[in-house]
This record gives structure tokens, C-alpha cells and sequence, in this order.
């Protein structure tokens, strides 16, 4: 396959992680959207890294995206866990102490 | 530079000492387990002074790669590291003298601190976009959890939420633009992409990708310093900043406007410097009629004015110094429009200056939140006469902020602003002219707690003397105001700090 497709299977996701982040009300879809965001990176390094011919650099990176994914994704679900025992409610806009 | 392998690991002995202290402040906090003891925050401040005292042991002939070369050391880095290490020992000092900290389980503050400290090392000390990611990581992450550190509090809870929310979005943004880079050039390496070094396999210089790409090169760019805008609270990435600041524990909000917003000034600064002022880069981007002077002024333009206008409206001085925090960076990416040495050096003055200004203004913050229960300015009235010496230099914090003779916050602002005059015959007159419009608003607002220290009643406040912090605030006001007497040393420790920034050229 030519790299266009990897591309565009990429840019596909990371557009789909966008209006994830941007559409939706509940935080924990926001947190799969950034989810998605680095999984459509981590397509371009593989991809990038195989067609450059050279180096194991941007493989590399993959595997650190995915340990930066999990850890993210750890304290995010410990944050909300703890926002949902305190407040009864996910979403960020009736979870609202700070003024403006 | 020589060697590039492992066996340059002794250069990393600052970072494997706040790591290794970190560790044992957290086993030591499970095998104590006892409540309201100072023992972990002085171990914390050794560990701290010992890794300073190894950067500056080092600080002029320890230069070189190691670990394959992915870390770099160099003055500039050990600049800001030991700047890090200044205002985490500050703030490591302001955790155990906040009457409001939760005082169980406070190893965990002290580890998470260290944490995100060794993130700023590798962040600051890398040329390596892979651990440039993995050190703002390791920051965010432990300042994520630092800022909902206060479990019960509602406030603290929505703080950490909104900054994870924010902070993710932003580093996936920043990993996907590095992914568009490394396409494009082949390489993780700022230098191989500049051109000053040679890189592994098939690469190409940024140069050459402005040249035959350059929408690809401008996406990736505008995403790469989306993330850098993030840490730094720079327009329009700043949302978050106000709510975080209000919502974290206090001394948590001094670390992430004094320690994080500099560590993320230091990344860029190097990223920039690296990738644009090495001559083919800038002249390929030239050929376009572009310049990142102009860019970088927009963005300074907008941040100032808009941190000083919200500024303005704030009743609680918590939020007002954290608006105050977004309009401080616009202040220092003036001094970047330059892209000279001069800039680079004036932007680092400016950022020592704002250590010393705000770390006193956050700790005076501390001091009286701790007395009084509140954070709005009603809540200082009459403190004046109750605690003259706090209030004089919470006075002397506020002037320096403002950038008014006779403290340090003067000198940063002229050397910001000769620096943005400086290159084009005065093309950037208007940024400067703008910028101390700004600094006559900021004027009221600053000056509005002077008010209600100094002439406005008590309501019977007493004030429970607390001298250990006292005494630290004081001698945070001395310093503000020598520093402008006595600026040698300031200005000869940026200009050697500045000289080895373009290694490898």
C-alpha cells in the first residue's frame, strides 16, 4: 500500500478524535477523543518510519505513545472517578464551581 | 560531545538525585505514616540543594550528550534546571508552612513535586522531540494530579478535571504535529532537522521540507506550538489557566505559574532557537516573506491584552495573579520577537525576574489565606497594621509585578523592551508601546491590594505570627529590590547561560 492510505486513515481518525473532543457534553468521551488523536499519531509515525527507510526512531515513539496513553488515561479515569463522588455528574459544564 | 554513549552517565547525576529522593520520599511517607511532621519536606529540600549543588558544580564544563544522545547538557538547560530546582524548593517550603494543606499523606505532595521536576530536566535538556514529549509528560501528568490533590474539595477536583481535559487535548494535538515533522524530515532530532548536525538514514532538513512543503510544515508548526502555548497559558490556549490556578491547592498554583510556565518557556525557547535562527532554516522561511518574529508578536500582542483585561474584573486575588500569570507571559514572548541572542537572554532576565516577584506575591497569598480563610481582596483590609512586614512586602511584590523602579520587575520589563526595539530599525515600536499600556493597567489592579492593606479598616483580623514564612517572604522583597541594584550577576549568568544554547553549530 502507498503512504497516502496510511495518511488517510490517519487523518480520518484524528478528525473523528476532534469533533469527539469538540461535540461532545460528557468528559469521558473528550478522553476518548484524545485517545483517538494519539492513536492517528502514532499510524503517522509507524507509517512515516517504514516509508523513510531508516532508523527505528518513530517506532519507538509508538511504544512510548501507548505507555503515555495508559498513563493519561489513568489519572484521567482517577480524576473523573473522584469529580463523579463529588459532584454526581461527569460533564464538565454542570460541574461548575469557578467563576468566570 | 564526544561521547555520546552511556558512558557520559554521570552528566545525568542531578536527575537521578531528584529521582532517587523522590523514591525515598515516598517509601519513608508509608513506613512514618505520621501526620503534620516536616521530616519529608526537609528530606525534599535536601534532595533539592544537593541537585543544585551538582548543577552548579557543573554549571561551566559539564557539556555534552549522553544516552545516545538524546540528552543533552548544556549552560542553557542547567539554567532553567536550576531555576526549577529554586522554585521547587520554594515551593516545597511554602507546602509545609500553609496552615491549609491537608497534612496526611503528604509525602505524595513532596514525590509528585519531584516528579514533575525530573519531567522539566528532561524537558529543558533534550534536542529530542521523543523525550522533549516524555519529559512535558511526566509534568503534566504529576501537576494533573497535584492539582486535585485536595480529594474532598469540590473546587480542586473540577480544577484537575479542566487541566487533564486540557492538558490531553493539547499534548495529542502537540504529538500529532511532531508525527507531521517527522515525516516530513525523518528525524526526531532538532539539530539534524536544522541542519547543524548529521543524522541517521535517510533525512532531510526542515529547510528543504519549507521549501517543497511548506502548508504541511506550517500545520505541524502551528500544532507543535499549540502545545507549547498550553504550558505556557499563552492566547488562545490560556483557558484553562484561571480555573486551575483558583482551583489547585495554593502552593500547587505558585508551582505551575513559576516552575511549569518556565520549563515550557525553556522548551521553546530551544526549539525555536534551534530550528529557526539556524540561517537555512530562517532564510527558507524568508523566501516566503514569513518571519516567527511576527508570529511570536501577535501572540505576545493578544496574551498581554487580554490577561490585563481580565485581570481587572477579578474580586479574588488568587484569580487576579493568576490572570496576571497569562499577562506575564505575553511580557516574556515579547522579548522572543527579537529571535537574537539578546531576546533569548532578555526572555531568561525577565523569567528570574518574575520567580522573584511572583514566588513572593503567591507566598504572601499563602500567608494571609492561612490567617484570614479568604482569597478576596476584602479579606486583606487593614492587614497593614496587623502584619506591617508581610504587607510591606506583598507592597514591594505588587510594585515589582507592575514593573516599577526600584525593584527587579523594572529592570525584566527594560530589558524585554530594549530587546523587542532592538532588531529592525524599531519594527516592533508598537509591541513595546502596547506592552506598557498594559503595564499602566496592570497598575490598577496591583495596586488595589496595597489599598486594602494600607488604607482601608480592619474588621478585628489578627494575625497569628508564623515567622519561618515571614522571614522567606522578606527575604523574597530584599532580593526583589537588590536585584535591580546589584544586576551583574543576573545578567552574566543569562549571558553564559545564552552561549552554549547553539551547540553543535
Amino acid at each position: 500500500m502507498a503512504l497516502e492510505a496510511y495518511i488517510g486513515v490517519s487523518v480520518a481518525l484524528f478528525a473523528l478524535g476532534l469533533v469527539c473532543i469538540i461535540s461532545r457534553r460528557n468528559i469521558l468521551y473528550v478522553l476518548f477523543g484524545v485517545e483517538m488523536i494519539l492513536n492517528a499519531a502514532s499510524i503517522n509515525f509507524a507509517a512515516f518510519n517504514y516509508f523513510n527507510g531508516g532508523g527505528i526512531e518513530g517506532r519507538v515513539f509508538v511504544v512510548f505513545i501507548i505507555i503515555l496513553a495508559a498513563a493519561e488515561s489513568a489519572i484521567a479515569l482517577a480524576i473523573v472517578l473522584n469529580v463523579y463522588h463529588l459532584m454526581k455528574t461527569v460533564k464538565p459544564s454542570e460541574a461548575d464551581f469557578l467563576r468566570e | 560531545m564526544q561521547d555520546i554513549h552511556l558512558t557520559g552517565f554521570g552528566l545525568l547525576s542531578p536527575e537521578l538525585v531528584l529521582g532517587a529522593v523522590s523514591l525515598v520520599v515516598l517509601i519513608m511517607d508509608l513506613v512514618w505514616k505520621e501526620r503534620g511532621s516536616s521530616r519529608l519536606g526537609w528530606i525534599s529540600l535536601a534532595g533539592l540543594a544537593l541537585s543544585s549543588f551538582l548543577l552548579i558544580l557543573a554549571f561551566d564544563d559539564s557539556v555534552g550528550q549522553t544516552a545516545f544522545g538524546i540528552v543533552v547538557v548544556d549552560k542553557f538547560g542547567n539554567f532553567f534546571k536550576l531555576f526549577t530546582c529554586g522554585a521547587l524548593a520554594v515551593v516545597v517550603a511554602f507546602v509545609m508552612g500553609d496552615q491549609r494543606e491537608r497534612k496526611d499523606r503528604i509525602g505524595e505532595y513532596y514525590f509528585l513535586l519531584l516528579g514533575a521536576g525530573m519531567g522539566i530536566f528532561f524537558m529543558v535538556g533534550t534536542n529530542n522531540l521523543l523525550l522533549l514529549v516524555l519529559g512535558l509528560e511526566l509534568l503534566s501528568l504529576a501537576s494533573y494530579a497535584l492539582a486535585g490533590f485536595h480529594k474532598g474539595e469540590k473546587r480542586s477536583a473540577e480544577a484537575a478535571m479542566k487541566y487533564i481535559v486540557f492538558g490531553g487535548f493539547s499534548a495529542g494535538i502537540m504529538v500529532y504535529g511532531i508525527s507531521l515533522l517527522y515525516g516530513l524530515t525523518g528525524t526526531l532530532d532538532l539539530q539534524v532537522m536544522a541542519g547543524t548536525a548529521e543524522g541517521v538514514g535517510l533525512t532531510r532538513s526542515l529547510a528543504d521540507a519549507v521549501m517543497t512543503s511548506p502548508s504541511t510544515v506550517a500545520l505541524a508548526m502551528v500544532m507543535i506550538l499549540g502545545g507549547f502555548a498550553f504550558k505556557i497559558s499563552v492566547a488562545p490556549f490560556h483557558f484553562w489557566a484561571p480555573d486551575v490556578y483558583e482551583g489547585s491547592p495554593t502552593p500547587v498554583t505558585t508551582f505551575l505559574a513559576v516552575a511549569s510556565k518556565a520549563a515550557g518557556f525553556g522548551a521553546l525557547i530551544r526549539f525555536l532557537a534551534v530550528l529557526f535562527m539556524s540561517p537555512d532554516v530562517a532564510a527558507a522561511v524568508g523566501t516566503y516573506g514569513l518571519q516567527v518574529g511576527h508570529l511570536i508578536a501577535i501572540l505576545a500582542a493578544v496574551t498581554m491584552t487580554l490577561g490585563n483585561l481580565a485581570a481587572v474584573r477579578q474580586d479574588s486575588v488568587k484569580r487576579m495573579l493568576a490572570y496576571s500569570s497569562v499577562a506575564h507571559a505575553g511580557y516574556v514572548l515579547v522579548a522572543l520577537v527579537a529571535m537574537n541572542g539578546e531576546g533569548l537572554q532578555a526572555s531568561m532576565l525577565y523569567l528570574v525576574a518574575y520567580y522573584l516577584m511572583n514566588l513572593g506575591a503567591f507566598g504572601v497569598l499563602i500567608y494571609f489565606h492561612g490567617q484570614t480563610g479568604k482569597e478576596t481582596y476584602e479579606s486583606l483590609n487593614g492587614l497593614g497594621r496587623a502584619a506591617p512586614l508581610i504587607s510591606i512586602s506583598a507592597v514591594v511584590f505588587v510594585v515589582s509585578l507592575t514593573g516599577l523602579p526600584p525593584t527587579v520587575g523594572f529592570y525584566g520589563k527594560l530589558a524585554v523592551a530594549s530587546a523587542a526595539m532592538g532588531v529592525q530599525d524599531g519594527a516592533y515600536a508598537w509591541l513595546v508601546l502596547l506592552m506598557l499600556l498594559n503595564s499602566v493597567v496592570s497598575l490598577y489592579y496591583y495596586m488595589r491590594v496595597a489599598k486594602h492593606l494600607f488604607l482601608r479598616d480592619s474588621d478585628g483580623q489578627t494575625v497569628r505570627p508564623q515567622p519561618a514564612m515571614a522571614a522567606l517572604l522578606v527575604v523574597f522583597a530584599a532580593l526583589n529590590v537588590i536585584f535591580l541594584l546589584y544586576v551583574e550577576p543576573l545578567e552574566k549568568w543569562t549571558a553564559a547561560s545564552m552561549d552554549l544554547l547553539l551547540i553543535g553549530r
